[in-house]
């Protein structure tokens, strides 16, 4: 959790601490998908977009600001489908930034592209971690999901993750149409088999427009139960906690010392910086002056939030990115709603700090947050099991609480 | 003053749609009374919501000079009114000022149910009655057809209809021709008393309230002293005048003459239409007939979603009627939604338009309840009671019977969807009069029905049923008792009065669980369970239940997703904001007007 000093953006310019790379290519769009991506194409484009990726994180570099970067993440997209070039990726980083010897380094990757000879290479280049998109270990949930691996080429590649040295983080998904609870179950079991650190666990959203959302508006595919997906979210903190791997945060699971903590990041306010079309980065207002990345900051700003162009061409030329800029008063509601995301919840003087004292009792007579600690040098509020359940309360609530 | 031989005074009356406001507009283009460059469309539309809706809402008077065949000038005052049913009075008003009407039927469309209504009002009132086919430029125009049934159904002789089009301009000339040659002059005597019939007014908020007067006998000038006889008001003429169609005064009015008088006179109420002007002094005895008070059918309860909107709203009430004396209102308040009006309108489209104008004139958020009717309440001690709202319904044990009014409904269909209106019918309460073929493609209906059924989304059910050919009119004919009980809505085992409806015993089961199911779908899920329940006293005769809501989750929330997963959480705020708390249910605005479309 950062602090109000830093909130209020007393902070010199320094060097954000993590680091994102977004990898904009997929060997074809999930059915649920509305992230950014493009099928992958000719090798002149990820050459573009590589050396492009390569600028982008030297810009940076040149802008020599104290400090090092703790983690990186490299998401997409699938950035294993464009083989080896994910880890030029990572070489660029050491090329162009200040990256700590023996960071964290994350790398996505799908079943369908994993193998043995590219893992080798991975963890001799220095990742340290693979998130894996398996999504369901049963053969028609991933069909309606429009992926295009099987259930056993998803053991096999987790398997070669960890046959590999890295640790292994397994993305899996509940309250998909034509998903039984018994299906989940086995699921469930399977990532555990696999000896994964680190499980996420998403409740299907229909997003607007993707082919899924379509199929389900138009009555092509049964929409599926809020309760029934409540069951699959309950089930799987059950079944995890049996086989050791905790939630930390309402969607992400791991073994005790094996959390993400560039994920983390993102849930206390650290900064980071994203590179490539579409990715997003935040950072304090001095460092966002130095980085030149808006023309004029409004006096009270004390965060900046930007994201690239969503289309390779504009990211290339440095179109169409959005900034969007945060007062004091904001930025700390933003850290209360983000920090009760996570187990450990948030610190009781920041969410006076921020106004929220009322919002959050309110929210506690309606049993989604609790305060624990009293009394202690460290009286925290945190969400309840049934808070995990209803997030969007929590969250909306404290976001814009009632005047 | 103009020589009444050289006056004609004539409407325009048409269904609506059937093309009259464009009409005019060619009138007054052909007459040189408004420029080219001051034309836009509907010149005498004058409302916003008007022009956007392309309906008429108010009656308007403008004087045209017609340079006629017979090498004369011709004051035409044209007279242009209301083509819905619901503003019936202000048509039978503005009839009233003229000998002649052009009656406009769309070559398309043919003969419809206001068109019957409003040529019947015309010739009731002993005018010419002119009849044109208008749109002949569309391709799908009929005029043989058309003809046909104007001779059909209205006996009029058709061959020597006009054939016009509002588009082009095509037929004007002839139809002003053809209204100088056929409507007779007007008669009055320019030694009598004055007596000048009131057909609209509006409210000017420097000069008060401004009236449009047809002059049938005597003069009226500035500084006259005059008497309203309806209301006994006495008052003097500050100014008289021509609408051309802005107001340009003139020194004196004289017989048929049709102009605006301004008397000083603020409040609406005092300046009625339908009324007659006369002297204050040694004027005519008797009034000039057919004036009744509007009395405003349909009642709807009318409460701003923000409290504190509660004054602005009544001021906002205050000043729609300065210009719309059929408005009606009266505080109420309401468990479920606070303060608020039971507004009293003419009819459904007049419901409509002055809520869309609260909304967007005075910048209103406003949540309506279901439409109602006044009910005549016999209770068992001898007492009456008139009931606007369904919360001051008596209670049961009290009451000994309930009238309710009654429509004559005439439709005109084609044969083809005889059966579908029947059925229709059948499941609103109407009892068959009978029917007769106009011609091949049109039957006319008659059916007697509940004012309180046709209000409940009818028109539109009509309109889908028929696939949009089905035309309707109606008329009062007057109070019936039925057998009708108030049915309660129960959200989570409280009573929300602003849901409650009256209905006839029989459909108290079947309206019953239609609503609760709809509400159901309607009502998003809480924190906890909220049992939907309706009630007839203490029967229950349908339950739903809105089942606690346990998953509300947006898991992903990495980097790129933190705004506009904060984006997506102010949007459902704003749409919280958008529902009403009953009790601790979030109610959202659609719910209260559920009831209207319960066809089972």
């Amino acid at each position: 959790m950062s602090s109000i000093e830093d909130i209020a953006g007393l902070l010199e310019p320094a060097f954000p601490a993590h680091l994102y790379v977004h990898v904009p290519f997929c060997r074809m769009k999930c059915s649920y998908c509305d992230f950014y991506s493009v099928p992958i194409g000719n090798k002149d484009q990820i050459d573009v977009v590589l050396r492009g990726i390569d600028a982008e994180l030297r810009q940076w570099g040149a802008l020599r600001l104290p400090g090092v970067v703790e983690t990186l993440y490299v998401g997409g997209g699938t950035p294993t489908v464009i083989g080896p070039g994910a880890l030029q990726v990572v070489d660029s980083v050491r090329n162009g930034m200040p990256l700590r010897a023996g960071a964290d380094i994350t790398v996505e990757a799908n079943p369908d592209s994993v193998t043995g000879e590219l893992m080798y290479v991975f963890a001799m280049g220095g990742v340290t971690r693979v998130s894996l998109g398996v999504q369901s270990f049963d053969e028609k949930v991933i069909g309606v999901l429009g992926r295009v691996h099987t259930p056993e080429e998803a053991v096999s590649a987790a398997e070669t993750i960890v046959a590999a040295g890295m640790d292994l983080s397994v993305d899996l998904m509940c309250g998909i149409p034509g998903q039984s609870l018994e299906s989940w179950r086995e699921t469930l079991d399977a990532a555990i088999g696999t000896g994964a650190a680190h499980v996420s666990v998403y409740p299907l959203t229909l997003e607007e427009g993707t082919p899924l959302e379509v199929a389900v508006s138009t009555g092509l595919v049964e929409p599926v139960d809020p309760d029934a997906a409540a069951d699959m979210m309950m089930l799987a903190e059950d079944v995890l906690a049996a086989a050791g791997i905790e939630r930390y945060e309402v969607a992400n699971y791991a073994r005790p010392g094996h959390e993400s903590l560039h994920n983390l990041a993102y849930w206390t306010g650290d900064h980071y910086i994203g590179i490539g079309p579409a990715a997003h980065g935040m950072v304090d207002a001095a460092t966002a002056r130095s980085a030149g990345l808006a023309e004029a900051l409004a006096e009270d700003t004390v965060r900046v939030r930007f994201g690239n162009a969503p289309d390779i061409d504009e990211w290339l030329f440095g179109g169409r990115r959005t900034v969007e800029q945060l007062t004091a008063a904001e930025a700390m509601r933003e850290d209360v709603m983000l920090g009760l995301r996570l187990v450990r919840g948030v610190d009781a003087t920041a969410v006076a700090a921020a106004g929220l004292d009322a919002t959050l009792e309110d929210l506690a007579r309606l049993e989604l947050v609790e305060r624990v600690g009293e009394g202690g040098p460290h009286a925290r509020w945190r969400t309840t099991a049934k808070g995990w359940l209803l997030g969007n309360e929590v969250f909306g609530r404290v976001w814009s609480p009632d005047e | 003053m103009t020589d009444p031989a050289l006056i004609r005074n004539f409407s325009i009356i048409a269904h609506i749609d059937h093309g009259k406001s464009t009409l005019a507009d060619r009138v007054l283009e052909l007459t040189h009374t408004v420029d080219g460059r001051d034309m836009k469309e509907q010149v005498l539309d004058s409302m916003d919501i008007e022009r956007e809706r392309g309906i008429t809402i108010k009656a308007q008077a403008v004087r045209v000079m017609f340079d006629a065949e017979d090498g004369q000038t011709y004051q035409l005052n044209l007279i242009d009114t209301p083509g819905h049913v619901d503003f019936t009075y202000e048509v039978s008003r503005s009839l009233q000022a003229c000998e002649g009407a052009l009656l406009v039927v769309d070559a398309g469309q043919g003969v419809e149910a206001q068109t019957v209504a409003n040529a019947q009002l015309a010739m009731n009132a002993n005018l010419e009655v002119i009849p044109l086919i208008n749109k002949i430029d569309l391709p799908q125009a009929d005029v043989e057809r058309v003809k046909h049934e104007i001779e059909e159904a209205l006996a009029i002789p058709a061959d020597e209809a006009i054939l016009t089009s509002g588009k082009t301009g095509e037929g004007v000339r002839e139809a002003l021709e053809s209204v100088v040659k056929r409507v007779p002059a007007p008669q009055g005597d320019p030694d009598a008393p004055l007596s000048a019939l009131i057909f609209d007014s509006y409210f000017d908020a420097y000069r008060g309230v401004v009236a449009l007067i047809r002059v049938i006998d005597g003069r009226i000038a500035k500084d006259l002293k005059i008497k309203m006889m309806a209301t006994g008001v006495v008052t003097d003429v500050e100014e008289v005048g021509v609408r051309r169609p802005a107001n340009k005064p003139v020194p004196e009015l004289g017989v048929g003459e049709v102009g605006y008088l301004i008397t000083g006179l603020k409040d609406p109420a005092l300046v009625r239409v339908g009324d007659t002007v006369t002297l204050a002094k040694h004027g005519t005895e008797a009034p000039l007939p057919g004036y009744r008070e509007v009395k405003p059918m349909v009642f709807t309860g009318v409460f701003p979603i923000d409290g504190d909107q509660y004054p602005d709203l009544r001021d906002a009430l205050d000043k729609l009627r300065l210009n719309d004396a059929a408005l009606i209102y009266e505080p109420e308040s309401s468990h479920a939604l606070g303060f608020g009006y039971r507004v009293g309108f003419l009819g459904l489209l007049h419901m409509e338009v002055i809520k869309e104008r609260l909304e967007r004139e005075f910048g209103l958020d406003l949540l309506a309840t279901a439409p109602s009717v006044e009910y005549h309440v016999y209770k068992a001690n001898g007492e009456s009671v008139v009931v606007h709202s369904p919360q001051d319904m008596p209670e049961p044990g009290t009451i000994e019977r309930i009238e309710e009014p009654y429509l004559r409904a005439t439709i005109l269909v084609p044969p083809d969807h005889v059966g579908a209106v029947m059925e229709l019918a059948e499941g609103r309460r109407a009892t068959f009069k009978d029917m007769q073929y106009l011609s091949k493609t049109t039957v006319e209906m008659h059916y007697e029905i509940p004012l309180g059924e046709l209000i409940m989304d009818f028109f539109d059910q009509l309109k889908s049923r028929t696939r949009g050919y089905a035309s309707l009119d109606y008329e009062y004919i007057g109070y019936r008792a039925s057998a009708l009980v108030k049915l309660d809505i129960l959200l989570a085992g409280k009573v929300v009065d602003a849901l409650s409806f009256i209905v006839h015993k029989d459909k108290a089961y079947p309206r019953g669980r239609v609503l609760t199911e709809k509400l159901r779908a309607i009502i998003p899920r809480q924190f906890f369970e909220v049992p939907i329940q309706a009630a007839v006293g203490s029967r229950i005769v349908a339950r739903e239940t809105v089942k606690a809501k346990r998953k509300d989750v947006l898991a992903k929330c990495y980097g790129g997703d933190i705004t506009r997963k904060r984006k997506l959480l102010e949007k459902q705020k704003a749409g919280k904001k958008r529902m009403k708390a009953v009790g601790n249910v979030e109610v959202p605005q659609e719910a209260f007007m559920a009831i209207l479309k319960v066809d089972e």
